[in-house]
């Protein structure tokens, strides 16, 4: 019998070209030298840009992976941001046990959100999600006890042994480690047993449960982990802020998260991260506009849906392949 | 020969809209057997109750020994019953090949799955072409070899396959026809749900018609080809 040549066959992904390595690599330079000479403004604007990216990867598990609607994840951050500073202050531990308790307490509520889920599809799942958000920030600004209510919680310095983080600066190596795990975390699971479930979920329920996948159980789980992810996001928050209040917990930040992964490109990765980045920016300049912002947002939303609906970069790369070709 | 699938006085119901009433019904293993009916009938549904898609509200199900009327339907997958779902439901954002793999989810034998990958491409060359294209600009005739190979991936005892005729032209009809009694000559059991009854009777040996949820008539496939009644309704004269 000749052995398959499938065995070798290569996945299907095409390699990147050198222009695009290039690019990533003066990016990772970038990435790595910021801090040295640039203020610590621009350092600040990056630390909150790259939690922005893993909040993204979160959103992305649940939307882009298993195709369900989360309308909520700004309340599963808001959990992660105040259950790792709340750790933070209770126990004499190095920060990353606080985060990873603020992402497990997301996850919990996330699974168990996963699981009220299931009987939602589409439109019904997006304003069930939406009402536990505002219900979240209703508790985040009501629930004085553990949360100070509307004065806001004091977030503790993070602190990693003797090392007690106190400036944008100090911080921004961790910020970049934790999200480049979270990036890593994410493509893990992506290419997983997993990730195949979650993609087949997504791409006909009839089909998966014809193959053995327990689709219920794979629904329930994509929540969590998503949730997770933007609970660990809120950890990373902690790292390098010092305040938190329940008015940045709410839909409007749940919008902004989901214009980046629908902007950047639904069901990418890549277009997550990337969409994250860019909009970031963008949102960082119409902070000089702020009446206009949710103007301009919705504008930017509406005209990705109508013209661009796989997003900002297989919009970008499809120009470029037709330019190549001469069309 | 012993019966590898045995459904016994089985009822399900959508809502209040009794859909199966007491339906019965034998696979003996390495047959084709072929259930057949008009739109509505309750065809699928017989399907969708074995695969565990649709829970039943009466009668058992057996498969090779087993009540599996309760489990769950991916462990029934486990055990080796593949379902072809009807209305070309590919992954159609995957490629052809991702969707092989899927077929073989629930497997962890690398070298099985490897020969059984092997299997496919005899059987289906086309597929060995198109590995890298998604799944969802595949043509219909296409759609169905891949439905059919990515059942096959799974490693099945018995197939149940859901109208493979539907929407194909006389000659893809023909060609898929003769790769399902290929698989069942080498040993696979099959249960053949058609509207096609010409087709089904010809390949199948033994068949069951459905009329309105209930199990209306039976027989050798050979004798029914021959009834008046079933010439009139299915046949076309």
């Amino acid at each position: 019998m000749s052995s398959s040549p499938l065995a070798s066959a290569p996945e299907g992904r095409p390699g990147l070209p050198g222009a695009a390595l290039g690019g990533l690599a003066l990016a990772a330079l970038l990435a790595v030298a910021l801090p040295f000479f640039t203020t610590g403004y621009v350092v600040y604007i990056a630390n909150l840009l790259l939690v922005f990216v893993v909040l993204c990867l979160g959103l992305h598990i649940v939307i882009g992976e298993t195709g369900q609607f989360s309308m909520a994840h700004a309340a599963f951050y808001g959990i992660g941001i105040y259950a790792s500073a709340l750790a933070n202050r209770a126990v004499d531990l190095p920060y990353p046990f606080a985060m990873l308790f603020g992402a497990l307490v997301a996850g919990a509520v996330g699974l168990f959100i996963g699981a009220l889920a299931l009987r939602m599809r589409d439109i019904y799942l997006a304003l069930a999600t939406f009402a536990f958000g505002e219900a979240m920030q209703w508790v985040f600004a009501n629930w004085d006890s553990v949360t100070n209510g509307p004065n806001g919680l004091r977030i503790a310095p993070a602190r990693f042994g003797p090392l007690e983080i106190l400036s944008d600066k100090q911080a921004y190596p961790f910020v970049l480690f934790f999200c480049l795990l979270a990036i890593g975390f994410t493509v893990v699971v992506s290419r997983s047993r997993l990730g195949r479930a979650f993609r087949a979920v997504r791409e006909s329920e009839v089909a998966a449960m014809a193959m053995g996948i327990d689709v219920r159980r794979t629904r329930v789980i994509g929540f969590g982990l998503s949730a997770a992810v933007a609970g660990f996001a809120g950890g990373m928050f902690g790292l390098f802020q010092t305040f938190i209040h329940p008015d940045s917990l709410g839909f409007q930040t749940t919008i902004l998260v989901l214009t980046m992964v629908v902007v950047g490109g639904l069901g990418s990765i890549w277009g997550a991260i990337g969409g994250a980045i860019v909009f970031g920016l963008i949102s960082e300049v119409l902070r000089q506009a702020p009446q206009y912002q949710e103007i301009i947002y919705g504008a930017i939303l509406m005209l990705f849906m109508m013209y661009a609906p796989h997003g900002l970069f297989a919009f970008v790369g499809e120009r470029i392949r037709e330019a190549r070709h001469g069309r | 020969m012993a019966d590898l699938l045995e459904i016994d006085g089985i009822s399900a119901a959508y809502g209040r809209i009794q859909a199966l009433s007491e339906v019965s019904l034998k696979v003996p293993e390495g047959a084709i057997v072929a259930l057949l009916g008009s739109n509505g009938a309750g065809k699928s549904t017989t399907l969708n109750t074995v695969s565990r898609l649709v829970p039943v509200t009466k009668g058992r199900i057996r498969f090779a020994g087993e009540e599996i009327q309760s489990w769950a339907s991916h462990k029934v997958v486990s055990a080796g019953v593949l379902q072809v779902p009807e209305g070309r439901e590919v992954f159609r954002d995957m490629s052809v090949r991702e969707n092989l793999d899927m077929g073989a989810y629930r497997r962890s034998d690398a070298a099985g799955i490897r020969r059984d990958l092997d299997r496919v491409f005899e059987y289906f060359p086309k597929l060995k072409e198109r590995l890298q294209q998604k799944a969802g600009t595949l043509s219909g005739g296409e759609q169905q070899m891949l439905l059919i190979g990515r059942a096959l991936m799974a490693g099945p005892r018995l197939l149940l396959l859901d109208e493979p005729s539907l929407g194909l032209s006389p000659l893809l009809v023909q060609q898929i026809f003769a790769i399902i009694e290929r698989l069942n000559r080498e040993g696979l059991t099959i249960l053949l749900v058609e509207q096609n009854a010409a087709i089904a009777l010809g390949c199948s040996t033994y068949a069951y018609i459905l009329e309105n949820g209930e199990m209306a008539l039976e027989g050798a496939s050979a004798k029914l080809r021959q009834d008046d009644s079933v010439r009139r309704t299915y046949l076309g004269g």
